[in-house]
């Protein structure tokens, strides 16, 4: 069983089993994967070059929606202008963030600098929020459901969904103790917002 | 986070509004962030104390009004200020929009 992540003098430390390894690597890799856009073969190269996506269009995954949501409510076309604007350098950020938590996974133990953190950190969040739309979760109610379910032992062979959902906790459960360790480095630091540096 | 109760705004309002603010380039906007039933509320909190620069106590009353309202208004000012900050929430993978203000009703 994987150690929780914890803060130290080092920074933020975790360790893993293989099987563990392997299976985050896979998660990691799978939403890269629905991260990448459709194959665009008449792509304008200048487009390409200032990161727009001139046909962009609302995704009909919903999981995939999920993770790069409209910006606006109730205007669908203001939405689509800012998907065309921004999505391309939102699924570039979050692949990258997947590429480097998967990278830093080549070893049993993890070591994290700030960075790394945080790339962890929302790379945990896109697995969960995928995880959690596969699984149907909409409301409170159903992350409970999905939550009473821990016992490996109590998952048939072919218990796809109960299998997904504890992945979905062991996935929770990881980054609650990210979180818990992100906050204690935080505070230790002193605690300034990205917003005041930018 | 919690039961995900979407507050619908005001359809009527803004309809109201629209024609009359569209030329001021000086109108405020909010970035509005909603509930969902997978962020963790120790995650929520934690971005908006990081990205922000609020205080824990700040975030935390931030993140309750979203758990338990549905939403809350986390920031607000351009437009083009509030949208960068909505990419900057996706990106952490919370679920934000943007609005002009006084469209929450």
């Amino acid at each position: 069983m994987a150690e929780p992540f914890t803060y130290g003098r080092k920074g933020i430390s975790g360790r893993f089993e293989d099987a563990e390894r392997e299976l985050l690597r896979g998660l990691f890799r799978d939403v890269v994967a629905l991260l990448e856009p459709d194959e665009q073969p008449e792509e304008d190269p200048l487009a390409a070059l200032v990161g727009i996506t001139p046909n962009a269009a609302e995704p009909e995954d919903p999981a995939l929606k999920r993770l790069l949501p409209n910006v606006s409510k109730d205007d669908g076309e203001a939405s689509l202008e800012f998907r065309r604007l921004t999505e391309r350098s939102l699924r570039e950020s979050k692949a990258g963030a997947l590429r480097a938590a998967a990278m830093g996974l080549e070893s049993k133990d993890v070591l994290l600098d700030a960075t790394a953190a945080a790339h962890w950190a929302t790379a945990l969040t896109d697995v969960r929020l995928v995880l959690a739309e596969r699984l149907g979760i909409r409301s409170e109610e159903d992350a409970e459901r999905v939550h009473e379910i821990t016992d490996w032992s109590d998952v048939g062979d072919d218990d796809v969904d109960a299998y997904l959902a504890l992945v979905y906790n062991f996935v929770t459960w990881l980054q609650t103790t990210l979180i818990d360790a992100m906050m204690a480095a935080y505070r230790a630091e002193g605690g300034h917002g990205q917003a005041d540096r930018a | 986070m919690s039961l995900s109760v979407a507050t619908e705004p005001t359809h009527g309002l803004r309809e109201q509004t629209t024609a009359a603010t569209d030329s001021a380039s000086m109108v405020p906007w909010n970035l509005v962030v909603w509930n969902d039933p997978v962020n963790l509320m120790s995650y929520v909190s934690y971005v908006f104390q990081t990205y922000f620069g609020y205080s824990e106590e700040k975030a935390d009353a931030l993140m309750m009004q979203v758990h338990t309202e549905g939403r809350s208004i986390v920031s607000h000012g351009s437009k083009e200020t509030v949208e960068r900050q909505a990419v900057a929430m996706h990106n952490f993978g919370l679920w934000a929009t943007v609005e002009r203000a006084g469209e929450d009703g």
